[in-house]
């Protein structure tokens, strides 16, 4: 008999998650996404600070290989942009001008700028000659001349990394205070059910609102970013307490959880080796869930103004230009970092469908 | 023969219901005692509360342990760590009773860790020779439960129990989830494995017909209650309580021809004088 390959829980669950081809579209833009916001100092052209006088609330330029006589051009470029002020509205209107190109450079000098705060640099990914009167906006400009692409980037990393660490903080809050309530049951798991109870009464807005208002403004751009993200975390925690206490109520009585406790196994080791890896899988997939929830909860608080603040750069903050009319109708652009939120939030959501069908050891391989 | 163990007045009851009353008996070594009765008769909650899986309202468990007699339930966890050692359990549900998430060798390894036995590589010896003993392959080790069938999975819950080298081991209802074949090779290792390491077993069952081949000593246990205690012989042969007439009366026989005539339930037991 030829040997039977044996498969790990692990390997089936991997096995059945590459099928889900949504997910794994989903999981690759979230790479994507994130690798983006890792090196966003160097993909970026421009820094989220720096003003562009000559281009204020440009539109978005586009990147062309044919000029205006149809011809191919390998290195793409960008027309410059014309200026003319609108004598009727008094609006500024920027037309291209084809007779001047801008071909776009690799690994250009810019403004300098610390990669992850650590080291100097001045290298970016593109830009046009840094020597040259050309410039570069992708995404246009906002009305004081900063590079929305830049802005959109720069946002994308503290946007993208509080959701990942708010859903750590809950995952910890809600492991430790639902496992608790689920295993010691008695007096500690009424007062951690009564908790979640009050908490899941009260309007988050409001709340969300008043714990704002007690961040002092004097803090530092990172230290209101825990503060937010401690804020978020502190509602988030309550469903997944109330799932891991009612796993941990069941699975308290299960026989392989017995078993354990007769050859000797102390809490310790039960609540570690046995209980929480049987339910590790949907953990990891409440927790895929829970991030874009956490993404939204920042966007809107920055966008109210009570959450995020510039000089801090997140897609909220960004959002939060685009709150009145004039802008929507006459910068429409500015509201790209919201269709970054669509898509990683719409992209998490998938991702969590694919890894709860793969964890789940009842749906089928022969499924899709 | 010396006595290993010994229940006396051991209650239990769940939200008032009394589930095990004031159940007392003795077992001996190397012996066999098998606990009968019904579903809901209590057979689970007795062994169970004799193992501290479950904390018993009042009476006492004492074990003859290598050290001399102690009282199970007045000991500390960490007190009752090396007993632990002594008395093994072997589940009914081999499927529910072994954690998914780890591989046989990982398993049947852990009873060691705990009990800080052997370094890795001799604990690997002794996983292999177990496995052997249960009459496992040695290639098991590396396979996780979902790979095996419901009769490879109580050998390993076996193996488990045993890897401890135990003097006592609680089976309940080890063999019920099994179909009768796989019972019978079950049953045969563990009569082995009780010659060869001189194991008592306590055997819960509802089978009557698996007690009278396996067991040395019944208890006839009704609604919390022994209602009666003997030898297998005496038992099977001569009941003397109503509901262990009852029990006997409704094993189906070998024979296709022969109809099943279980007694009246309800006639017997009011002049037993138990309520139903």
């Amino acid at each position: 008999m030829s040997e039977l390959r044996e498969l790990t829980p692990g390997q089936l669950a991997w096995l059945k998650f590459r099928r889900h081809r949504l997910a794994m579209i989903a999981a690759g833009s979230l790479i994507f996404l994130y690798t983006i916001a890792i090196f966003c100092e160097f993909i970026s052209p421009y820094t989220p600070e720096q003003r562009n006088s000559r281009a204020i609330n440009a539109p978005p330029m586009d990147v062309r290989f044919f000029d205006a006589e149809g011809q191919f051009n390998f290195r793409p470029f960008v027309y410059d942009l014309e200026l003319t002020i609108n004598p009727d509205t008094w609006m500024r209107e920027y037309e291209e001008d084809a007779s001047t190109a801008y071909p776009i450079r690799f690994f250009t000098r810019g403004e300098p700028y610390e990669f992850w705060g650590l080291f100097e640099a001045e290298r970016h990914l593109f830009s046009v000659d840094p020597n040259g009167p050309g410039y570069i906006h992708w995404f246009g400009t906002d009305s004081l001349g900063r590079d929305v692409f830049s802005r959109v980037l720069y946002g994308a990393r503290v946007s993208l990394s509080i959701g990942v660490v708010g859903v750590g903080l809950t995952l910890f809050l809600g492991v430790l205070l639902g496992g608790f309530a689920g295993y010691l049951g008695g007096i500690f798991d009424s007062a951690v059910q009564r908790m979640t109870e009050v908490l899941q009464s009260i309007p988050t807005l409001p709340l969300w609102m008043a714990l704002s208002a007690a961040l002092p403004a004097a803090w530092s751009p990172i230290t209101t970013y825990f503060g937010v993200t401690i804020i978020l975390s502190l509602f988030g925690w309550t469903t997944l307490a109330r799932q891991v206490r009612g796993r941990f109520l069941a699975m308290r009585e299960e026989d392989f959880v017995v078993a354990a406790r007769l050859i000797g196994a102390n809490d310790q080791r039960v609540v570690f080796r046995h209980m929480l890896p049987s339910f590790s899988s949907h953990i990891i997939t409440t927790a895929t869930l829970a991030v874009p929830a956490m993404i939204l909860g920042e966007t809107a608080l920055s966008f109210l103004g009570i959450g995020l603040r510039a000089p801090v750069v997140s897609w909220g903050v960004l959002l939060q230009q685009a709150q009145n009319y004039q802008v929507i109708v006459m910068t429409p652009w500015l509201l790209l970092p919201g269709a970054f939120i669509v898509v990683t939030v719409i992209a998490f959501n998938l991702l969590g469908d694919g890894l709860r069908d793969a964890a789940d050891p009842y749906s089928s391989l022969r499924q899709q | 023969m010396s006595q290993l163990l010994s229940v006396t007045d051991l209650c239990k009851s769940f939200a008032g219901e009394s589930v095990v009353k004031s159940v007392s008996f003795e077992l001996n070594e190397s012996s066999t005692l098998g606990i009968v009765g019904e579903s809901g008769s209590g057979k689970t909650t007795l062994v169970r509360s004799i193992l501290r899986a479950i904390e018993p309202d009042s009476g006492t468990v004492r074990y003859n342990s290598r050290e001399g007699w102690h009282d199970l339930h007045s000991l500390s966890p960490k007190e009752l760590l090396p007993l632990r050692r002594e008395i093994q359990m072997i589940f009914q549900d081999p499927f529910a009773s072994l954690n998914p998430r780890m591989t046989v060798q990982t398993i049947l390894e852990e009873p060691l860790i705990i009990h800080g036995i052997g370094d890795k590589e001799s604990r690997k010896q002794q996983v292999a020779k177990m496995l052997e003993k249960v009459q496992l392959d040695s290639s098991s080790a590396s396979r996780f439960p979902h790979a095996f069938s419901g009769g490879q999975r109580q050998r390993i819950g076996i193996a488990r129990a045993l890897i401890l080298e135990p003097r006592l081991v609680v089976c309940d209802e080890s063999v019920s989830a099994l179909d009768v074949s796989v019972q019978a090779q079950i049953l045969d290792l563990l009569a082995s494995l009780q010659s060869e390491l001189g194991l008592t077993y306590l055997f819960v069952a509802h089978d009557l017909r698996v007690v009278r081949e396996f067991c040395d000593d019944v208890l006839v246990m009704y609604s919390g209650n022994v209602v009666e205690r003997g030898s297998v012989e005496e038992i099977f042969n001569n009941p003397q309580h109503d509901y262990t007439r009852l029990l006997l009366s409704a094993i189906p026989s070998p024979d296709p021809d022969e109809k099943l005539q279980p007694l009246d339930r309800k006639s017997l037991l009011l002049d037993a004088g138990l309520t139903v």
